[in-house]
């Protein structure tokens, strides 16, 4: 428990509305969109600015309460549960865009803003800042950088990580520590700024975020493809990248995805089909040209059962958004969606498609993938719900089978998502225990007293 | 529903289903579309967190406490999030259940508690009733209406809220119920034949509107029957939480309506429209399957109808206007049209068409949202009017009185000179 004086203090730096204790409120800021995971907190405060963060921050450090940083609450590996309780800290009132430098191509935002506000604000300028994860809407980017997030355009463009340039943040011990900047060079010493990025808000508070901009695409096309087969899919992904064209999007949905997909949306996606790509290239209009026929003639040379080309340019956004809405359309078919992360090497994909296909089967369950296939970062959606004790156990099966496999394929336990609770198990596997043992280590460094986001990324007993 | 199992910390009569608070995956998509939380930044005021509570409720994990039943009200139902949700979660419903909870747990103090049971189950539901205490104009203004309009339970009766229902209430003309024929010929070469089912706010505050609805219908080709027996729709008594006298309505409209021989039943009120398709949802138990599927089926807005039919464009006279549409929750997001009353706007010669930024978000007028919520209601509309103002238009069309009602009042107040219009006002004057 947090005591009188503690809360006061808080009262007094941030104000009243911005400290909340009721039963209520801790309640539904328990849970992120990870399904099954909920935890409690003591005290949820809203800072505006650093030095609220810092002043919160002196106040764990001194009653040596948890604290757990929390942006939107979408993150899908359980990263901002309060899982010892404490102090959640909600990052999203400090959602101001604090400069947008068009001479260095820059923006400095708190880190509260949303992705896709911040987006718009820039695109504005004639400017573009291209991670955009599938919760675009109501992300934050202190939770982007947090969890490194990738997006649609990620194939082309990379993920968060490739834009950050510079984080200022707040670490444990309730000082301010500033890294990177606005040079596009900097050795400078350790690489602060990118061992922050990823790490789950287990290092630092972030509150400023500086990110990189780049002039946005001149021209674009986008394709919708479908298979009769879904390894085709993952054929023709492969093929396109093996024939060194690499589009800015190549999305996949299966079946499932589809349908469900369509059931909100409804825009007219061929239902019996067992897969669809979400294809775009950009670029200089020429290029586009160019790309555009190679990857028609590989999808015909595959045996794309159908290939539609967007009719134009609102056509187009209401494909990537319908994309966008696959994970939640999903949760339509049943109280609970557990949903995995995993990535393979791109020339792996179709023998990725058959094994989920097998082990579908083998464990007996509902599966909807779909995901950034040209990342070859997939989501195996297991349908499922969680009153079933036996069905749980079953669907746990299938993802230590399947992961198992992609390790073995060179592939990872967590394209975009994180560890955070869901996947503790699986990153010792992954990285081995000297690879844990010096992660453990650089906590340690940064937060010896332990009360920053405990619980998260290491098993417990791993050393 | 008395022998169903006891939901959780819910009282069995008039609970939640279980599976519709579980169905929330919790990935955030309702947030941004959601006025209250945009309002607080709370995440108990968004729909997430509102489904969220409901669920710990069902869980026995919360009783279902104060906070609960004002998360209740707060929420405007104006199911933006229903419309956002890819899992099909319906917030505003959830939220509407649990204001009938409330009032099983925080009975009302004596006094507020007949006036609002007489209100609700005695004068909504008998409209001879209803016109007739209402008729001197004083009193219609001064007493019932004001309330009626805002569908209040009179639970936040202070000063400063019957002056604010005082100064919405426009110029009010007799009823129009009485006055419309039972069956009314359709002109030209008849399409069909409709009913016509009028809504309370309209027959008392919008007589003139709908008047020209049913002049727009008949016009249009439509014989338009109007049962005189026909009573609220029920959406207030849901919107307060009574959800035993809106089954009661509600099997009354069915009964009356199905027994009529017509291929539609047509409304100018997005309100009604949205109770009466949600008859079928609300009835379940009756076991009417069929009946309530094929009177579902009858239901439309008359925009959605008249857009359905084709509107006959011939002999339309040029309305020289620029023009931009509020879209009523009622309508946009309960029922899903959207494109219609767009459509018919555009087909009107002469106009120009603007459209503002953010239709869909609710004006904050909401039932009774504006009167207990007088702050809140007014930052959301102000929103509002700066939407409408940067579109430089003429002429607002909306289609929903508590939306009219709303918008009409606040531009006044913000000086503002756009006349507010129903979509079959401006039909009305294309048809000349
Ligand atoms: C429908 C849906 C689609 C998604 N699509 C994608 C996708 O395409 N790509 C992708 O990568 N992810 C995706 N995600 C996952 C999720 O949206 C991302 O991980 C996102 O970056 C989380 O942002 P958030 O603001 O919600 O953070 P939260 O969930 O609140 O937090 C995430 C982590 O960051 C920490 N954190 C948050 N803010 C701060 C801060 N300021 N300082 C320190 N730590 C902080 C938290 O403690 C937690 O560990 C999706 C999620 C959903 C629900
Ligand atoms: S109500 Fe729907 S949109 Fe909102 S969090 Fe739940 S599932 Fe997502
Ligand atoms: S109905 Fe409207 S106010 Fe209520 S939760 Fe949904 S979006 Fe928010």
């Amino acid at each position: 428990m947090i005591s009188e004086t503690a809360i006061q203090t808080l009262i007094d730096k941030l104000g009243k509305e911005n400290v909340i204790t009721a039963a209520e409120d801790l309640l539904v800021l328990g849970y992120d969109s990870t399904p099954g995971l909920h935890a409690t907190p003591d005290l949820v405060v809203y800072p505006t600015d650093s030095e609220q963060v810092q002043s919160v921050m002196q106040v764990a450090r001194d009653h040596k309460v948890p604290i757990t940083p929390r942006g939107s609450g979408t993150g899908l590996s359980g990263g901002s549960i309060p899982v010892d309780g404490g102090i959640v800290i909600c990052l999203n009132k400090m959602d101001k865009i604090l400069e947008i430098d068009e001479e260095n191509l820059t923006a400095t935002c708190q880190a509260g803003v949303v992705t896709l506000d911040l987006f718009n604000a820039v695109a504005a300028k004639g400017l573009f800042y291209p991670p955009d994860p599938g919760s675009q809407k109501i992300s934050t980017l202190g939770g982007n950088v947090m969890e490194d997030a990738g997006g649609l355009r990620g194939l082309k463009y990379g993920v968060t990580r490739d834009y950050v340039m510079a984080l200022k943040c707040v670490l444990p011990d309730g000082s301010l520590l500033s890294t990177g900047g606005k040079s596009v060079k900097d050795v400078a010493g350790y690489a602060f700024k990118d061992l922050l990025i990823g790490s789950e808000g287990t290092l630092a508070i972030i509150t400023e975020i500086t990110v990189k901009l780049i002039p946005p695409p001149q021209d674009k096309r986008t394709f919708l493809a479908y298979f009769d087969d879904i390894s085709i899919a993952g054929a023709a992904v492969s093929k396109i990248i093996a024939a060194k064209i690499i589009p800015s999007t190549m999305e996949i949905m299966d079946k499932a995805t589809i349908n469900c997909v369509e059931d909100y949306v409804k825009i007219g996606l061929p239902r019996e089909m067992a897969a669809l790509l979400l294809i775009e290239v950009d670029g200089h209009p020429a290029m586009v040209t160019e790309e555009a026929e190679g990857v028609e003639r590989i999808l015909r040379e595959v045996g794309a059962a159908e290939v539609q080309v967007a009719k134009d340019a609102e056509e187009a956004a209401s494909l990537a958004a319908a994309r966008r809405t696959a994970l939640s359309a999903l949760a339509r078919v049943s109280p609970t969606t557990l949903l995995e992360d995993a990535t393979v090497p791109r020339s792996m994909l179709a023998e990725t498609f058959t094994l989920i296909e097998r082990l579908t089967k083998k464990y007996a369950l509902t599966v909807g993938t779909f995901g950034h296939a040209g990342d070859g970062n997939l989501h195996p959606t297991v349908l499922c719900d969680e009153r079933d004790a036996d069905e749980m156990k079953r669907a746990h099966a299938f993802y230590d089978e399947l992961y198992e496999q992609v390790l073995a394929w060179g592939g990872t336990v967590s394209g975009e998502h994180g560890i955070g609770i869901a996947k503790k198990e699986y990153l010792a596997r992954q990285i081995g225990p000297g690879g844990v043992a010096v992660m453990k280590r650089i906590k340690q460094a940064f937060d010896p007293e332990g009360i920053l986001n405990p619980g998260k990324i290491f098993a417990d007993g791993q050393e | 529903m008395a022998d169903k199992e006891k939901l959780g910390n819910f009282t069995p009569e008039n609970a939640p289903e279980y599976e519709d608070v579980l169905q929330c995956m919790r990935c955030g998509f309702c947030l941004p579309t959601c006025p209250t939380f945009a309002l607080s930044g709370r995440e108990r005021s968004s729909p997430r967190g509102r489904v969220a509570l409901a669920r710990a409720v069902a869980e026995g994990k919360l009783e279902f406490t104060e906070a609960v039943k004002e998360e209740a009200f707060f929420c405007l139902d104006c199911r933006a999030c229903t419309t956002a949700c890819p899992s099909g979660v319906r917030a505003g419903e959830v939220m509407e259940i649990c204001r009938s909870q409330a009032h099983q747990f925080f009975p009302l103090k004596h006094v507020s508690k007949s006036f609002r049971e007489f209100v609700l189950q005695k004068m909504l539901p008998n409209p001879d009733l209803l016109e007739t205490s209402m008729l001197p104009a004083r009193l219609y203004q001064k007493l019932g209406i004001q309330w009626l309009v805002r569908h209040s339970q009179l639970l936040k009766l202070g000063p400063e809220w019957v002056d604010k229902a005082e100064r919405m209430i426009p110029e009010l003309h007799p009823p129009l119920r009485p006055q419309l024929a039972d069956v009314i010929p359709a002109e030209g070469e008849q399409r069909g034949r409709v009913a016509f089912f009028l809504g309370c706010i309209m027959t008392l505050m919008y007589p003139e509107v709908s008047r020209q609805t049913v002049r727009v219908l008949t016009h249009q080709g439509f014989e338009v029957v109007t049962p005189k027996e026909q009573k609220c729709c029920g959406a207030p008594h849901l919107t307060e939480g009574d959800r035993d006298t809106t089954k009661r309505i509600a099997q009354h409209n069915l009964d009356l309506f199905m027994a009529l021989d017509v291929d539609a039943i047509v409304t100018d009120c997005a309100g009604c429209g949205a109770a009466l398709k949600e008859y079928e949802e609300l009835l379940e138990e009756a076991g009417e399957h069929d009946k309530l599927a094929t009177f579902r089926a009858k239901i439309k807005d008359v925009s959605e109808f008249l857009a359905e039919q084709g509107l006959r464009t011939e002999g339309l006279k040029p309305v020289k206007k620029i023009v931009t549409y509020h879209e009523p929750c009622h309508l946009c997001h309960a029922q899903g049209i959207s494109k219609q009353p767009r459509e018919l706007i555009k087909a009107i010669p002469g106009i120009v068409y603007r459209e503002m930024e953010e239709a869909s978000w609710c004006c904050g007028s909401a039932a009774t949202f504006s009167l207990k919520y007088t702050t809140e209601s007014q930052q959301i509309l102000d929103r509002k009017l700066e939407n409408i103002r940067a579109t430089g238009a003429e002429l607002l069309v909306t289609a929903n009185p508590g939306c009219h009602l709303q918008l009409a009042w606040g531009l006044k107040q913000a000086g503002m000179t756009q006349e507010v219009v129903h979509i079959t006002e401006l039909l009305g004057i294309a048809t000349g």
